[in-house]
């Protein structure tokens, strides 16, 4: 269970804060196409939580390349925060 | 230009403030810094167990599990069909309560700059219903305080200049050097008066609201909200 808890919460905390960043752009905030890539990162992670479920290792795998894909936008976008302190 | 918390762009902070008030701001924060944790952790985790070689006759363990009991895997199922029941009947709650009445607003003749509706504003006059829409007529001044409650939900909003009886549309949509509104959005303020919830968008052309907004950014307060006739 623990991998599931663990994709499952990741997937959807960056799926819900990104998405939230991607409706502000409605209302003219600007956005990033890497923020569409992390998305999809993040719907993978919660796919990866249900395949693990039943082939733990292979849902690893996939998990590993989604979070990667969802570090996309978060890699980036520390390094701005950061460097604006 | 990728930014890490949209509160952060002056253009949207008082859209998202106004959006989803304190609890946005305390969750919001705090939301960013919860996903890179986990991300933290689940990289690292799935990284492990990706590159560990797997032997046959090692024992599964909590924390690297060899497969799911079914007793677990029901419980998932029920955990996601709760989750799914859940946002079905929040989404259809949200979308019984999600229409407003369209609002007319009637602009004087050339005027130019930002234009201000205010809510709620005690002795000011409400805003009448016409054939299902609120009228909003607006003085020369580009502020107008009203009474009435602001209305939120989609609506199809309708712009014009006004000139005695005369009324002609502004279009807020459409190909560049058509469109005459910009930057509509709606807040709430503190001041000397207490809070006011209030609307905001700008009239004019792209380029004149480019001007405006860079007048802005200089703390050039006299660009803003300039009638020109």
């Amino acid at each position: 269970m623990i991998p599931f808890v663990l994709y499952f919460a990741a997937g959807v905390m960056s799926g819900y804060h990104v998405y939230t960043l991607l409706t502000l752009a409605v209302v003219g905030a600007p956005f990033d196409p890497l923020e569409f890539v992390s998305l999809a990162g993040s719907l993978a992670l919660i796919v990866a939580a249900y395949w693990s479920l039943f082939r733990p290792h292979a849902a690893a795998k996939l998990a590993l390349l989604a979070s990667l894909a969802t570090w996309c936008f978060y890699g980036p976008a520390i390094a701005h925060s950061l460097s604006r302190l | 230009m990728v930014l890490l918390w949209a509160g952060d762009c002056p253009l949207t902070k008082p859209v998202v403030s106004s959006l989803f008030g304190n609890l946005f701001s305390v969750t919001g924060m705090i939301l960013p810094y919860l996903a890179i944790a986990l991300l933290l952790i689940v990289t690292g985790y799935s990284a492990f167990v990706s590159f560990r070689q797997p032997r046959l006759d090692s024992e599964s363990t909590w924390l690297f599990p060899a497969g799911t009991q079914r007793s677990a895997r029901i419980g998932v199922a029920i955990f996601t069909v709760a989750i799914l029941a859940g946002l079905t009947v929040w989404l259809t709650a949200g979308a019984r309560h999600s229409g407003r009445h369209p609002s007319r607003f009637l602009i004087p003749e050339g005027y130019v700059g930002w234009v201000r509706v205010e809510f709620e504003v005690s002795g000011a006059p409400p805003v009448p219903l016409e054939g299902g829409e609120y009228q909003f007529k607006l003085p020369a001044s580009g502020v107008l305080r009203t009474s009435s409650t602001e209305e939120f939900g989609w609506a199809k909003d309708r712009y014009f200049y006004y000139s005695g009886k005369e009324t002609r549309p502004l279009p807020d949509s459409g190909a560049e050097g058509t469109r005459f509104i910009w930057g509509n959005i709606n807040g709430e303020g503190s001041g000397v008066q207490g809070k006011r919830k209030y609307e905001e968008f700008f009239v004019g052309t792209e380029q004149q609201f480019k001007q405006h907004m860079m007048g802005e950014e200089r703390g050039d307060t006299g660009a803003a909200t300039t009638p020109s006739k």
